[in-house]
This record gives C-alpha cells, sequence and structure tokens, in this order.
C-alpha cells in the first residue's frame, strides 16, 4: 500500500510539468501581457516597453518558462504583476475560504444526494422516485449564479432570514488557526461568530452543491438499483433481516465505490474554486482570485493557482482511490 | 463518588459558560463607537499611491494619505493641506511650499520636508521604476527637489507648468507617505498604508473586507465616523441588496436598474457628473477622415441626444466638448453638431463620397464613462450610419487589445473615453495634442499647429481668466475640426442608507469620508 502510494505521488511530477507547460504557453502565446493595463490610461508605448523589460517579459519564451519552473520547486509561485503580494500567500488566505464551502457543498450534496438516491432505488418508479429525480434535474440544470441570484432575493431581501453576502457579519471573524471561520469560531467558543459564520455558509453551499448533489443521487440510484438485485440482497432478506440493515447495511456498502468516486471527483472540481458562487455570495476563495486574474493577464497568479489546483486535483484522487482499499477489502494495491 | 459529583458539576458550568459567552452584551454602554461601511465592487490593486492608478484603491487612500494640497469639497479648486503656503517664481519654474507644522503620521514619524523630498525623489529618474503608473504623469514636468529647511521645500520645473499644482492634490503618485513605513515594509507598501491622514490603516482581508479607524492625532478636523470599512462586493445587484438589508450603510457602482428599487425601500440615490468624456473619434491620418468635410457629415448624422437617452437611460449628460462642464475654462457657447440627416447626406455627396464605407473598431468590456461597453455604442452609431447611406464594419476587442489597435491605427472610426486626473483643462485637451501621437494618448493622431500652439501657452498662463480664455478659443477649433465627436459624460451614481449625513463623491472620483457620519 505504502509503496503504491509513493508511486502516485511520483507521477505527480509528470502531471506538475505537464501542467505548468499548458498553463505557461496558454497565457503567454493567447494573451496579452499586462503591462499596458498596469500602467493605466496614461501608458505610452515607450512606458510599456520599459515595463516590460522592468518584469521580464520581453525574454525569450522558454528562459521565462525556466524561471517558472524552477520557481515552483522551490515553492517561490513569484509575485502577482498588479499587486505585488507573492502569489502563494494570496493562494494560502483564500485557501481556507474555498475549502469551507466546498466542504459545506461536497457534505450537503453527498447526504441528500445520496437519500435521494436511495429512496429512488428502493421505491422505484413511485412518486417518490419522480419526485427526487426532478429536484435532481433541476439541481443540474439551474444555472449557479441565477440559482444564488434568486436565494438572495427570496431568504435575505423578502423574508431577511439569511444575510446577503459575504462569510461573517464585519468584525466577528473568530481568531484564526485554520481559516476555517465554523472550526475556529468552535474551538476558541466564539458562538456569535459560529452562528454568523454558519448563516452566511448556507445559501452558497447549497447552491453550489446543488447541482452535485443531482449527480450524486443519480449514481447512487443506478448502483443502487444493480446491486439491489444482486443474490446475497436475497438471501439477507431470506435470512430474515428487516429491511433497513438490508439497504443500509448490504446494498449500499456495496454501491459505494462508484458513488465515492463521483463524490470524490466533485470535490476536487469544487476545490478548484466555485468562481461564480464566489462572485455572487462576495466569498473571497481562490476561484474568483484566479479568474479575475485572467481577465487582467496577471501571469504570475493564474499559473501559480491554476498549477496549485492540478495539484490538488491529483491529490484528492489519490485520497479516494486509498479510501476504496478501506471500503472494499477485495481492492489490493501493489 | 464524590469526584463523580464533582466532574458532572464542572462539566455543566463549562457547558453554561459556552453557551453564555454567546449571550450578553456591555454592562455599561458608553459611547458606542460608529462604523461606517461602505461597499465597492471591487478591492483596491494595493494601497500605495505611486503604483496604483485604480479607483478602488484611490477610495482607500484618499482617507489615510494626505498631499501638500488638496482639492475643496465639491470642486477641483485647490487649497492648502499639508503644505500650508506657496510662492511660484516669476518664470513660473520654481515652486516653493512652506510646509505645516506639528504634523505627524500615523506610525508617530514627524512630517516634515525630508519625508517630502523622500517621497517625491522615489518617483523620479533616478530612483523611480517603470511600474509606476502615475510618477511621469506627476512629477515628469519636475527638474529636481530640494529641502530649503526643515519645513520648506522648493520644487524645480524643467518648464513653466501650470497644472503642476492641480497635479500635487490627486489622490494618486502625490501624497506624502511614512518615511519609517517605505522603509520598513519594503515588499509588503502595498498592503501597509501610513499616511498623515484622518483615517488610520487597520486591516485588510483579501476580498473581503478593509478596516480604517479614526486617527486620534490627525491635525485638522476630526472625522465624525470612528470606524469605516470598505466591504467587496461584486456584482452590483447584490450590493443594492445588501444596502437594502442593512447589511452596509453606502454602496457605489449602482446600476440603473436597481435605482426604483432602492428609492422604493426608502436608500437615498447619490447622482453627480462625473470627470470624464465618452467619445466617438475619426482617424485623421488618412482617408477617408482626413477630410474634415467628412467628419463634418458623420458628425451631423448621429443622433446623441437619442444615443445617449437611450443606452444611459438619464445617468449620463450629453457632451458638447471633450470637457465637464464643471472643469475651468469650459465653453459653453461651443455649437454642437446637431442631428441634421439632410446635411449630413449633402455633405457626403458635396465630396462624392455618398457610398462611403467605413471600418469601425471598439473595445467589448464596459468603461467608467460607458457603462454599456463599445460594443452596443458602436452598433448604435453603425444604425445611425446605415441611414445616411454609410456602410459601417465593427470590430471589437478586449481593452489591452484595443489599445494596441488604435495605436497601429487600424480603424477609420473609434471610440475612446478619458477620465480626468486633476481636474485642469489640460489634462483633457492634450488628447489633441500632435505630440501625443507618439504617445498612442491622441488615438485621433489629429494635428494642428494652432490647437498645439494653444496648448503650449494654456501651460504656461497662471490661473485664471486669461487661461480660461485660451482653452475656450481651443475648444472652439476643436470643435469645428471635428477629430473627434463628444458623446456624454457619465455620471456617478451611489446610493445610501437614510441614515448616512454628509455623503458625496468628490468630482475626481474619491470618496472622502471625514464629513460623513450616521
Amino acid at each position: 500500500m505504502v509503496k503504491y502510494i509513493i508511486k502516485r505521488l511520483l507521477l505527480l511530477l509528470p502531471v506538475i510539468i505537464g501542467v505548468s507547460i499548458l498553463v505557461f504557453l496558454v497565457m503567454h502565446l493567447f494573451t496579452t501581457d499586462p503591462a499596458s493595463t498596469i500602467l493605466g490610461q496614461h501608458a505610452t508605448q515607450n512606458q510599456i516597453i520599459a515595463l516590460r523589460e522592468q518584469l521580464g517579459l520581453n525574454k525569450p519564451i522558454y528562459v521565462q518558462y525556466w524561471d517558472f519552473l524552477s520557481g515552483i520547486f522551490h515553492g517561490d509561485l513569484g509575485n502577482s504583476l498588479m499587486s505585488k503580494a507573492p502569489v502563494w500567500d494570496e493562494i494560502m488566505a483564500r485557501f481556507p475560504a474555498t475549502i469551507e464551502l466546498a466542504l459545506a457543498a461536497i457534505i450537503f450534496s453527498s447526504i441528500f444526494g445520496v437519500i435521494m438516491g436511495v429512496i429512488s432505488a428502493v421505491k422505484q418508479n413511485s412518486i417518490s422516485d419522480y419526485i427526487c429525480m426532478v429536484i435532481s434535474l433541476l439541481g443540474v440544470s439551474m444555472p449557479i449564479f441565477w440559482l444564488g441570484l434568486i436565494f438572495i432575493l427570496v431568504f435575505a431581501v423578502q423574508l431577511q432570514w439569511l444575510p446577503v453576502s459575504g462569510r461573517i457579519d464585519i468584525g466577528l471573524e473568530p481568531i484564526k488557526i485554520t481559516g476555517l471561520y465554523l472550526i475556529d469560531s468552535l474551538v476558541t467558543g466564539n458562538m456569535p461568530a459560529f452562528f454568523s459564520a454558519l448563516k452566511h455558509l448556507i445559501m452558497p453551499a447549497v447552491a453550489l452543491g446543488s447541482a452535485s448533489t443531482a449527480i450524486i443521487a443519480r449514481m447512487t440510484r443506478s448502483t443502487m438499483l444493480e446491486v439491489v438485485r444482486q443474490d446475497y440482497i436475497r438471501t439477507a432478506r431470506a435470512k430474515g433481516l428487516l429491511e433497513r440493515p438490508v439497504i443500509f447495511g448490504h446494498a449500499l456498502k456495496n454501491a459505494l465505490i462508484p458513488i465515492i468516486t463521483v463524490i470524490g471527483l466533485q470535490l476536487g472540481s469544487l476545490l478548484g474554486g466555485a468562481v461564480l458562487t464566489e462572485t455572487v455570495f462576495s466569498w473571497p476563495g481562490v476561484g474568483k482570485y484566479v479568474v479575475d486574474a485572467i481577465l487582467v493577464t496577471d501571469y504570475p497568479v493564474v499559473q501559480g493557482t491554476v498549477m496549485m489546483m492540478a495539484v490538488i486535483f491529483v491529490l484528492v484522487n489519490l485520497i479516494v482511490d486509498i479510501i476504496y482499499a478501506f471500503i472494499d477489502p477485495r481492492i489490493k494495491y501493489s | 463518588m464524590k469526584r463523580k459529583y464533582l466532574a458532572i458539576m464542572l462539566t455543566g458550568v463549562l457547558v453554561l459558560s459556552a453557551t453564555l459567552t454567546g449571550c450578553g452584551g456591555t454592562a455599561t454602554k458608553t459611547a458606542t463607537p460608529k462604523t461606517l461601511v461602505f461597499s465597492q465592487g471591487a478591492d483596491p490593486r494595493g494601497l500605495d499611491p505611486a503604483y496604483v492608478d485604480d479607483g478602488e484603491s484611490a477610495k482607500v487612500m484618499c482617507n489615510v494619505y494626505e498631499g501638500l494640497i488638496k482639492y475643496k469639497d465639491s470642486s477641483t479648486e485647490i487649497e492648502p493641506s499639508l503644505a500650508t503656503d506657496w510662492k511660484i517664481s516669476e518664470d513660473g519654474k520654481e515652486y516653493t511650499f512652506n510646509l505645516r507644522k506639528n504634523v505627524k503620521f500615523q506610525d508617530g514619524t514627524p512630517f516634515n520636508a525630508d519625508a517630502v523630498v523622500f517621497n517625491v525623489e522615489r518617483q523620479i529618474p533616478p530612483k523611480a521604476t517603470e511600474d509606476m503608473p502615475y510618477a511621469s504623469f506627476t512629477y515628469g514636468p519636475v527638474a529636481k527637489i530640494e529641502k530649503l529647511s526643515d519645513l520648506s521645500v522648493k520644487f524645480t520645473l524643467k518648464n513653466k507648468y501650470t497644472p503642476f499644482l492641480a497635479n500635487l492634490a490627486m489622490t494618486l503618485a502625490a501624497p506624502v507617505l511614512s518615511p519609517t513605513a517605505v522603509a520598513k515594509y519594503k515588499g509588503k507598501l502595498m498592503e501597509n498604508p501610513v499616511g498623515t491622514g484622518p483615517y488610520t490603516f487597520v486591516s485588510w482581508d483579501k476580498n473581503q473586507s478593509l478596516k480604517l479607524k479614526k486617527n486620534d492625532t490627525y491635525w485638522g478636523v476630526k472625522p465624525k465616523a470612528d470606524n469605516i470599512v470598505f466591504k467587496f462586493t461584486k456584482e452590483n445587484s447584490v450590493r443594492a441588496s445588501d444596502l437594502m438589508t442593512g447589511g452596509t450603510d453606502i454602496i457605489d457602482g449602482v446600476d440603473p436598474n436597481d435605482i426604483p428599487k432602492l428609492k422604493s425601500s426608502n436608500m437615498k440615490v447619490y447622482q453627480s457628473d462625473g470627470m470624464n468624456i465618452n467619445y466617438m473619434g475619426f482617424n485623421c491620418s488618412r482617408a477617408p477622415f482626413n477630410d474634415v468635410k467628412l467628419r463634418e457629415a458623420i458628425s451631423h448624422a448621429i443622433n446623441r441626444d437619442e444615443l445617449v437617452k437611450y443606452l444611459y437611460q438619464g445617468y449620463s449628460s450629453v457632451a458638447n466638448s471633450p470637457l465637464p462642464s464643471f472643469i475651468p475654462g469650459y465653453d459653453k457657447t461651443v455649437e454642437p453638431y446637431n442631428y441634421d440627416v439632410t446635411k449630413a447626406k449633402q455633405l457626403l455627396k458635396d465630396a462624392g463620397k455618398s457610398n462611403l464605407k467605413v471600418k469601425i473598431i471598439t473595445y467589448s468590456n464596459p468603461r467608467p464613462y460607458n457603462t454599456v461597453g463599445g460594443q452596443k455604442l458602436a452598433e448604435s452609431v453603425q444604425n445611425y450610419l446605415a441611414k445616411i447611406g454609410v456602410t459601417a464594419t465593427i470590430d471589437s476587442y478586449n481593452w489591452t487589445d484595443y489599445k494596441a489597435k488604435l495605436a497601429n491605427g487600424e480603424g477609420d472610426i473609434f471610440f475612446y473615453g478619458w477620465t480626468g486626473d486633476n481636474g485642469d483643462a489640460d489634462n483633457f485637451l492634450s488628447l489633441l495634442d500632435s505630440h501625443e501621437i507618439k504617445s498612442t494618448l491622441n488615438a485621433s493622431k489629429y494635428t494642428s499647429p494652432a490647437v498645439d500652439a494653444l496648448l503650449v501657452k494654456g501651460r504656461e498662463l497662471p490661473n485664471g481668466a486669461a487661461r480660461n480664455k485660451v482653452y475656450q478659443e481651443l475648444q472652439q477649433i476643436a470643435s469645428k475640426e471635428a477629430a473627434w465627436l463628444p458623446i456624454s459624460h457619465s455620471q456617478v451614481l451611489a446610493a445610501y442608507s437614510p441614515k448616512v449625513t454628509g455623503f458625496s463623491v468628490h468630482p475626481t472620483g474619491s470618496v472622502f469620508f471625514s464629513g460623513v457620519d450616521k
């Protein structure tokens, strides 16, 4: 098992190199550099040329790539061309927010998705089945941006049950330990902060998780349908087990592998930054950061953030694969 | 046994205290600190005036920093700030400033001539770096700066340049930073502003909020609110929702579509003329628009009143001159090109170009002076041109690429604009200077020795009626030559809760919070 993990971690290397080449080339070949954006409306051609020289944007492309790649292996992702702040620091400042939102969304969608999927599978072709499938169809069809704005209009403006946007009420930020407000406020016993953070998290998490809920529900339903028809389920029922242990103890456990795959993939992509949700709810995450950087062609930020997202995606998939081995004793890695 | 009871009691006390920490307020209420919350669309780029040029940064910086001079309330006239008075030499090249006594930066460093010299020298050669957007505009005319005594400095300019004073009142480049802070925060200066202004920087949670607090050692009139919180909310409609639910006190960047909603929720709407110009330009360097008659023809073909009403729903005013009306030197007698399709067609016929084909280039994104974006504006103009028999094609580019296309002189007709920097007429009208063709600021590539001469004269005359007359003459010539068709000046739109008093947006776009209360 350990050898397997090490082998998978070594495979990260070609991934990093491959992604770095891709993102570097896309930025440098298909976009204009930010020199004229940095200099604003007074920019003259001479100033733009001089700035490019200062920023090293005139060097041959392979030299710039080499600087970038060697920087990565030293843990230096460079500095933002617009704000001059180190890219690593900027990502780390925003990463906890993305983690918190992604985790909340995936927990919401896993719980509801699996429940809906199980109900649909167990009561196939009944009203409950159709209702669950319609809900999941709606979830995957409604654009997140629109859904978010509707949530704000209904729950924040009309009903005034929840706050409009942001992570927490201004002034209530808890002491930073992990950066995840819910955890930090619980650990320090700061209940006003906890409840404020929770209220701010509800709408974005549900909006973001809506599509994932649908996907997880459908996957659960189809896998469960397959498993429930297996002989060992019939045996379990024949043995006299009540329906609940049959479904949850036997059927669901066996159906879990594909479901966990889907949950893992969803989590990986949510961690990549839920740009639209972050924009609507002013959630200070990595997704919005990188998209804003793309719009002003801030090379180091885009390159650094995309690299990080790729690495995270690979790591999440690795963790999912390891979880398989624990769930299904038949799976052995060598 | 006893231990068990003790354990249960202790757990009970712990649980009780944990739940009770949530409740309860302060035992005695003295004055509760007043906090104003202001929502804007994005974070500042950074908080060092030497390195940034965006409005989001300026709105924060103008409350933390000050310069030698400042603008008067609601106008672009200047008055003393960190300098108490100044003298300009006979030849107009030497500016001597006497500095205010007993002023300290927010970190305790004394404000004096050394601080001023330090700040200016880091923005002029040899110390200036290439990534300072406003250094050459603000300090380019400066040959040298000297400390005359602890509380006086002298600038020596390369040539007479009247707008220099107005430059020193800007929030960009001109403010004086604490030299101690600059040295201390070297790489992180953009996030640790230290100035002499009414508010002190507290903290900045990127993409969330930025906090300022009252500067208790401020030399001037103490600000009313104790704390200012800048909240960053990208979506216009979400900002409006936040205002209506009491999550914020003031918002800027209001969408005209949200105004009815805001008004019906009892929010106040603030409107004022912006210091900008939105214009259509002709490429005067080659056919067809090197011919002034053709430029006139097209100018008569566009119904600017209808265009502005349709595109901007009343939140922009029709422009008859490159200058906004409140800039000294504005000429209200300039005759605009009235909408006259017959005349336009006649002029085209006379020039033998009844079936003219033109290439329009435009930018795809919205701009501060054009909130609907370049594409919509170009399409509207294309429609007007079709009515007089002119066929136009539109090529639209993203902003950075667009500026390169302008530099290459690619379109026959283009769209552009300018946001004023210092409230001086020269700032806008220099865009017609033939010397600015190379720098690409004169995107029309328009040349006129008469205009150039008037610009030189205007830069050398001291502020007053004679100087204003020069610019009035210039506007008359510019209008006749029609290198530009001025379209509109966009308004500044903001909204605030009825609890807020004293709020306004300065013509330069800065929001000064000193006088704002709730």
